[in-house]
């Protein structure tokens, strides 16, 4: 059946494509601030510095990253001509970090070419020791858990479609690992309201977080929180007081999972490693 | 009439999918797949930020286009139909669901796929990011062959 969208504004259209699509969409219909569209992906493309980004990337406030996931995920960028816009106005070596985030994307599309819906099930077993529930907490689906970093998080998702993907690994940790929740679940949540979602970088990376598609768990603390939030999460937080990241990496570890950490550490505390998938920007 | 169609999916909305490049003149299509949503729930901030994708897209393209909503095999061949069209050109993606598609589309119409500039290419398997990051990071630090 043809959709006819008419309407001389963003808002207009939207009332219009609405009606077309009514009963193909979960809520209301509400938009994004964020605009669609190669026009806008370049805009942002040619706004964005990838000098600071290595740096500045894992800053949930006043950091800096591309904000181009969306773009790349529906075709309106390629890969290959955001690096080499990237590689032409910044060179090999200021654009290292940046191009080599497209390359995880690369990456999880090379595993999605070869186990196509595996994406969506367990790809290894998880490295601990514990059941997870398949259901989204009532809490968590009202951004109402109480603990600013996950709040902030969820409230950026449910608002614009987008969460940094810092809040993204802080989320998925926190759902998987203190909540108990399989990732499943999670994945879901990003499938409906994130405007990049994308099944293989979505689902893998919450596979890498749970450890099911990764060698670890990935596990993050308050210092972390803090310092990407440069204070002003946890400071307005709460919980503050009673903050349940507000531990060392061992201790953490030890009574999330119930063995001590090995020996190589948690990648989120390593400073590298914050990266990963999450679709993001 | 025209002799071809274009079929576009959420994977490759642009003015510059390789598809609809190859083919000016043809009308494009693009389907809101009810399958897919009902089994997704997506919000519709989603599907409006893919619409304004496939607006501009089409908007730019000479041989213009439409959105429709349904099953995307049936909306895809009764669009080629209207249209007169006995040839389907499409840009590839490693979407299962667009494989099964577009083998049912082939039992009607011959389906002529186009590639995507690849960051690089790779045809290896590697379980881990730093596997494969060691195999291509030279070739994905270097400009695209023919834009540098």
């Amino acid at each position: 059946m043809r959709i006819e969208v008419t309407g001389a504004t963003r808002e207009e259209r939207a009332t219009s494509l609405a009606g077309g699509l009514a009963g193909l969409f979960e809520g209301d219909a509400a938009i994004s601030t964020v605009a669609g569209g190669r026009a806008e992906g370049l805009r942002r493309l040619a706004a964005f510095d990838a000098r600071s980004y290595a740096s500045q990337r894992n800053y949930v406030v006043g950091g800096n990253v591309s904000h181009l996931a969306p773009y790349i995920r529906h075709g309106c960028l390629t890969l290959a001509e955001v690096r080499d816009d990237v590689l032409r106005r910044f060179g090999p070596q200021a654009g290292h970090k940046f191009i080599a985030e497209l390359a995880w994307r690369f990456f999880w599309h090379t595993v999605y070419a070869r186990i196509g819906d595996g994406v969506y099930s367990e790809q290894e077993r998880p490295k601990y020791n514990r059941p997870r529930d398949k259901a989204l907490p009532d809490d968590v689906a009202a951004a109402q858990t109480g603990l600013a970093c996950i709040d902030r998080s969820l409230h950026d998702l449910y608002s614009t479609g987008y969460m940094h993907n810092h809040g993204r690994m802080w989320f998925a940790s926190y759902l998987i690992h203190h909540r108990g929740v399989h990732f499943s679940a999670g994945a879901r949540l990003f499938d409906r309201h994130l405007l990049c979602g994308d099944p293989a970088v979505n689902w893998l990376s919450w596979q890498w977080v749970d450890s099911s598609y990764s060698h670890k768990p990935y596990i993050f603390n308050k210092d972390n929180v803090y310092t990407y939030s440069r204070g002003q999460y946890c400071e307005t937080c709460p919980a503050k007081d009673r903050c349940p990241f507000d531990s060392t990496y061992p201790a953490l570890w030890r009574s999330l999972f119930g063995v001590e950490m090995p020996e190589e550490g948690n990648r989120g505390n390593a400073g590298r490693g914050q990266a990963r998938g999450g679709a993001r920007r | 009439m025209s002799e071809s169609i274009v079929w576009l999916h959420g994977d490759s909305l642009s003015a510059t999918d390789p598809a609809l490049r190859a083919n000016p003149d043809a009308p494009a299509v693009f389907v809101f797949d009810e399958d897919l949503l009902a089994s997704y729930g997506l919000t519709f901030k989603r599907l409006f930020f893919i619409y304004e994708c496939v607006a501009e897209a089409i908007a730019a393209h000479p041989g213009g286009g439409e959105i429709r909503r349904g099953t995307v095999p049936g909306e895809v061949l009764a669009f080629a139909r209207e249209r007169d069209a006995g040839r389907i050109h499409v840009t590839a993606t490693d979407a299962p669901r667009f494989t099964r598609y577009r083998a049912e589309l082939r039992q009607t119409l011959p389906v002529e796929l186009y590639e995507v500039t690849p960051l690089v290419e790779f045809s290896g398997q590697a379980r881990r990011f730093s596997q494969l990051w060691r195999e291509i990071e030279e070739e994905a630090l270097s400009f695209t062959p023919g834009e540098g």
